[in-house]
């Protein structure tokens, strides 16, 4: 079985023309996947705690996931320079498309910075926070602010990043994407805005934990990435590495 | 005689940046023998407020927050020889220049943390410690980068199918091995004390002797394939 799935692999390597695409499209699914399974399975940091915990409260939520913590971000710093090959395959998506460079450079751009608020400043505030449990309790309730403000709070990269996906999708005239998927996109956008209030509520709907900033948030992320792992698998599976339109899926 | 496009220019840029680097390196007075985490927020507070120590802090700091990006322009001419590659899609190159944003910008948030530390060393000695702990968690643990740096350059190298590749096979092999060696460094927050401590053998040592022996390989290749491709260029030309 494994040996199969590995002469699999070495035929790909060695003859698939699309293998560039391929080895874009698996570690895209593979991050995410394990993306997952690291926040909310082994650093515990999601779904988040609530803002409004006292500083002893915040201490305790360190030492009861204290490993998690280490180990969790630990594996995130290693995995994160990944979302540069995807990042990079999303763009050529943009490229792909009948619409100028500008739109997947940006998106490139934007996607590269995103990793820091993303997931990288979190990391470093919880690991951080772990490694000294006996640190000053106020200190530990400004590393904790600092970690899910900055996971959660920042929006713009998102917002705009999915916006220009969205503009090229509209444009292109060589049938990528289906032009529905724009407007998931500019879901996608929409709950960057909806999330501002997070930065001023400590409770309710609106605070960093709430329905509004993170539920609804979570949800229509975890739709957008599926919708568009799918797409970009049917897009790889009709490239023909040309300029123009590109063709159906063959039957 | 074929125009001058500056990109020898911004290859000799790099011994001077490195001679910088390492002078900086030499000057910071917590890397030559790495600041130990097990300190308490006393010794410090003690270590910024050292008058031998601060301007060095200061001063080393200030030559990497001008210097860190100095990087970048080698990572964008790794970037061309890799749009020279054999490849059907751009994807390796953008990843490349996605990483040459990313790395820096990590870098330079350890260097603000250690400045503001030393910006008023008398604070209390627990914001001194939050301060050089956040500067060391961040410049020992943020590996991520520079690991996707090498495996990206490795997988570029390996599909890179024509008679004379840009680089030969052992550059790949050699992007692997380092992107082994930077990876323990992840572990940073783990210890206090041993091989994974943010001065330990693996996060500090073999990591950063790693950086450095990937940033002489590199330029080497990469001088090496920038003027065979001017030779080829000027064979057509002639």
């Amino acid at each position: 079985m494994t040996g199969a799935l590995l002469r699999k692999i070495a035929w790909h390597w060695r003859h698939d023309e699309k293998r560039e695409l391929w080895i874009g499209w698996w570690t895209l699914v593979v991050f995410y996947n394990l993306y997952g399974l690291l926040f909310f399975a082994v650093a515990r940091t999601q779904p988040p705690p609530q803002p409004s915990l006292g500083h002893a409260e915040i201490v305790e939520w360190f030492a009861a996931r204290h490993h998690g913590l280490i180990y969790g971000y630990a594996v995130v710093f290693i995995v994160g320079g990944a979302t540069a090959i995807m990042n990079a395959t999303l763009a050529y998506t943009m490229r792909r498309m009948s619409v100028s460079r500008a739109f997947a450079y940006s998106y490139l751009v934007i996607y590269a910075l995103a990793t820091l608020p993303g997931m990288l400043i979190m990391g470093v505030a919880c690991t951080v926070g772990a490694m000294r449990p006996d640190r000053d309790p106020e200190l530990m309730s400004w590393l904790y602010d600092f970690a899910f403000l900055s996971f959660e709070g920042t929006m713009g990269v998102f917002l705009i990043g999915s916006l220009v996906w969205m503009l090229a999708v509209l444009l292109d005239e060589n049938r990528v994407f289906p032009k529905w998927f724009a407007y998931l996109n500019l879901c996608n956008a929409l709950t960057e805005v909806v999330v501002a209030p997070a930065w001023i509520f400590k409770s309710g709907a609106f605070a960093w934990d709430g329905t509004i900033a993170w539920w609804i948030n979570m949800v229509v992320f975890v739709t957008y990435t599926a919708v568009f792992l799918t797409l970009l698998r049917r897009l790889i599976l009709r490239e023909d590495f040309g300029t123009g339109p590109l063709p159906d899926l063959a039957r | 005689m074929r125009r001058a496009d500056g990109e020898t220019l911004l290859l000799w840029t790099l011994p001077v940046v490195a001679a910088i680097w390492l002078a900086a390196f030499l000057l910071f007075p917590g890397f030559v023998s790495p600041m130990s985490p097990t300190m308490s927020a006393e010794e410090v507070a003690a270590f910024y407020r050292d008058p031998e120590n601060l301007p060095r802090i200061r001063y080393s700091m200030i030559l990497f927050n001008w210097f860190a990006v100095g990087l970048i322009p080698i990572l964008a001419l790794l970037v061309l020889q890799i749009r020279r590659m054999a490849h059907r899609t751009p994807i390796f190159s953008y990843a490349l220049i996605a990483c040459a944003a990313g790395g820096p910008t990590v870098f330079l948030m350890a260097n603000l943390f250690w400045l503001t530390a030393a910006f008023r060393p008398t604070r209390d000695p627990q914001m001194t410690l939050l301060f050089n702990d956040l500067a060391w968690m961040t410049f020992s643990s943020q590996v991520g980068f520079l690991i996707a740096q090498s495996v990206i350059l490795a997988l570029a190298i390996h599909l890179d199918r024509q008679e004379r590749p840009v680089f030969a096979r052992w550059v790949a092999h050699f992007n692997l091995v380092v992107a082994a060696l930077l990876l323990p460094a992840a572990f940073a927050g783990a210890a206090l004390t041993g091989p994974f401590a943010w001065d330990g053998l693996l996060t500090f040592w073999v990591r950063n002797i790693a950086i450095g022996l990937w940033i002489v390989v590199m330029a080497v290749v990469l001088r090496r394939a920038i003027e065979r491709q001017r030779a080829e260029d000027e064979a057509v030309a002639a």
